[in-house]
């Protein structure tokens, strides 16, 4: 029997019932618009992550004091020292270094114009800004002389020039109070991705060894970054680092390494790591739905061939082989299967749009994943729909007659 | 195959179907009988006689219990389900009492459906359709739903339908049983002339109005035949 005619006859006779044929297909709507959902959102994160990242530049990686315990960072926070820094700096093995650059973090009260308000300080040497890149509003930044003497100079963000001096104010010359000790203000930073937003807009920077020696309290540095040359060798470079530090810090070989070195590549990897884990995870949720679904589409086609007995005699009595029949009701079930993968596709897109719109991370679909749903649920309806066919097919032509 | 030769022959067959406590009902006691290609034959007899079972085995849709069925010198009962099938696809064209037209299907689909079955190419299976649908006179209603006809109207289309493959017989089981006697005598009157253009028809009835179209009239009482009349 051709194809046209039996899909032509199954949509048909799917639309004889209409609502229960929706009913049923709800399952796999639902399992297949969230697989569709779920890997869209999963796949935008990365894609933001990555190009977040990215924009730093992969060139470069971090240290960070502490031990990497399962899944936390706990201990050695003062495991990190200018020493460490000028170390790595003077190592003149280490080939593959562009730059190394460190800052410290502390909280201070900062005053200006009778405001005062407790500000995150990031005592931070050149290289760093060079690293984050923000951009710069008015002014210059710190330089490496600001850092080797010890000036008292200062780079606001674009947040705290409008808490202390006004909005669309141009304090630049100006002073303001760090922890009671009077700073030139030099420029104004304004952030270079929107993902470390409030960390450039709300916070004050001002050389490393100011911050290390001159404000209160116990200020230790927060972390190294390292620019390198060739991408590729970043790793061989990170070794040699650690192996560096290790000794450095008189490790012994059973130690574990008392600081956390980590790169933007190992950062966008975890992402996906921890997105393909939940998107397998929604996967198996779905699949669940999925087999739900199908047994709901098996059970209606039982309906189905039951009430259509004595048609099926019928169609048998005017020559219907058993294949005629076989495929008719298969064709029946993966037509509403599929329907149902192509309404849980456009579902779970619309959905995804309105997340990705709401949350701010780009929409993207994979055309993989959408055939791949469409594969899926006309297999449930061939696997699902076997059996109901099978019955259907096999139904002797005068019982099915004489069916009442 | 020519006019007078044996289409169908029944030997020494009856028919048993089981009931509860593992006993049988035996619906037809040993019948044989011949019929020829171009025959008119009215089978007649009270309900419960046996002869709705004669027409479901004439009809290869149920097997015999012992005897044999040949038909056009094949013996039914050698053959697999599907090879029967095709059988009834080419040469048996069924009109029952309660039309049994596809439901939520044109007219022309119904006509159109043992076509499929039968390979015929999409082109010729229109042409031929509609042919069938005007030798019943019913062309003009072909895009009509096959549940928003008259009685006599479904009727003409399952004539139509049994027509469509030109088959070496036409059974019909209580054709007028649905239908008021005007109806019932158009029906009569398009068997008769498919009869006279050399289709061998086969009726069914309790009726004794409509088995008087027929030429041979067969009685059957309690599963055997108990009156085999010709006359011309």
């Amino acid at each position: 029997m051709d194809i046209q005619e039996l899909i032509l006859s199954a949509i048909q006779a799917l639309r004889t019932n209409l609502s229960r044929t929706l009913l049923t297909m709800l399952g796999i709507i639902i399992g297949i618009s969230s697989v569709i959902l779920i890997f869209s959102i999963g796949q935008g994160a990365v894609a933001y992550v990555t190009h977040e990242l990215s924009s730093f530049g992969t060139n470069f990686f971090q240290i960070n004091p502490g031990t990497s315990a399962i899944g936390s960072i706990s201990g050695g926070a003062n495991s990190l020292t200018l020493d460490d820094v000028d170390a790595i700096r003077n190592d003149t093995s280490l080939t593959n270094i562009e730059s190394v650059g460190a800052f410290a973090m502390v909280s201070a009260v900062v005053s200006a114009n009778d405001t005062d308000k407790t500000l995150l300080i990031y005592g931070m040497t050149p290289e760093i800004l060079e690293m984050l890149k923000p951009e710069p509003v008015d002014g210059r930044f710190i330089t490496a002389d600001d850092n080797e003497n010890m000036q008292r100079v200062a780079v606001i963000g674009d947040k705290v020039t409008e808490t202390f001096f006004g909005k669309d104010a141009d304090p630049v010359g100006q002073k303001i109070k760090i922890d009671k000790r009077t700073f030139k203000i030099i420029g104004i930073a304004r952030s270079g991705s929107v993902l470390f937003g409030s960390f450039f807009d709300n916070t004050v920077f001002i050389p490393l060894n100011v911050a290390l020696h001159e404000i209160e309290g116990n200020v230790r540095i927060n972390e190294i970054d390292i620019s390198v040359k060739d991408t590729n060798l970043i790793n061989d470079t990170m070794e040699s680092v650690t192996t560096l530090l290790r000794d450095r810090h008189n490790l012994k070989p059973t130690d574990e390494n008392d600081f956390i070195m980590s790169s933007a590549t190992d950062a966008i990897s975890t992402i996906q790591t921890i997105t393909n884990l939940l998107t397998l995870m929604v996967a198996a949720i779905s699949a669940i739905s999925l087999i739900v679904g199908g047994v709901g589409v098996m059970n209606i086609m039982l309906v189905s061939v039951t009430e259509r007995t004595r048609e099926i005699g019928l169609l048998k009595a005017i020559g219907a082989l058993e294949r005629d029949i076989l495929m008719q009701f298969l064709i029946e079930s993966m037509v509403m299967t599929g329907i149902g993968g192509i309404l849980g596709i456009l579902l779970g897109i619309t959905f995804a749009f309105v997340v990705t719109l709401i949350v701010g991370i780009p929409l993207v679909i994979v055309p993989e994943a959408i055939v791949a749903a469409v594969l899926v649920s006309m297999t449930v309806g061939v696997v699902f729909g076997l059996y109901p066919a099978r019955r259907a097919a096999r139904l002797s032509p005068i019982d099915a007659l004489r069916y009442e | 195959m020519t006019r007078g030769d044996v289409l169908i022959e029944l030997i020494g067959v009856t028919k048993s179907y089981p009931i509860d406590d593992g006993k049988s009902y035996q619906a037809i006691r040993g019948i044989s009988l011949k019929i020829r290609k171009g025959e008119f034959v009215s089978v007649m007899g009270p309900s419960g006689s046996g002869k709705s079972t004669l027409m479901h085995i004439l009809g290869a849709l149920d097997t015999v219990t012992t005897g044999t069925y040949t038909f056009q010198g094949k013996e039914i009962s050698r053959y697999s389900p599907d090879e029967i099938a095709r059988i009834r696809n080419k040469e048996i064209g069924f009109v029952f009492q309660s039309f049994n037209l596809l439901p939520r299907t044109t007219v022309f689909k119904n006509v159109e459906r043992p076509m499929i079955y039968g390979g015929v190419p999409r082109q010729e299976r229109k042409t031929r359709a509609m042919d069938a649908l005007r030798v019943v006179g019913i062309a003009g209603k072909a895009d009509n739903l096959s549940n928003k006809i008259s009685g006599g109207e479904a009727q003409r289309v399952a004539i139509a339908r049994a027509l469509i493959m030109n088959p070496s017989v036409i059974l019909t089981d209580e054709p007028t049983g649905n239908l008021d006697s005007a109806t019932s005598r158009d029906i009569m009157h398009l068997l008769t002339a498919l009869h006279e253009k050399g289709s061998t028809v086969v009726v069914i009835t309790h009726d004794p109005t409509v088995a008087a179209y027929a030429h041979r009239r067969i009685r059957i009482v309690d599963g055997k035949i108990i009156e085999d009349k010709t006359s011309r």
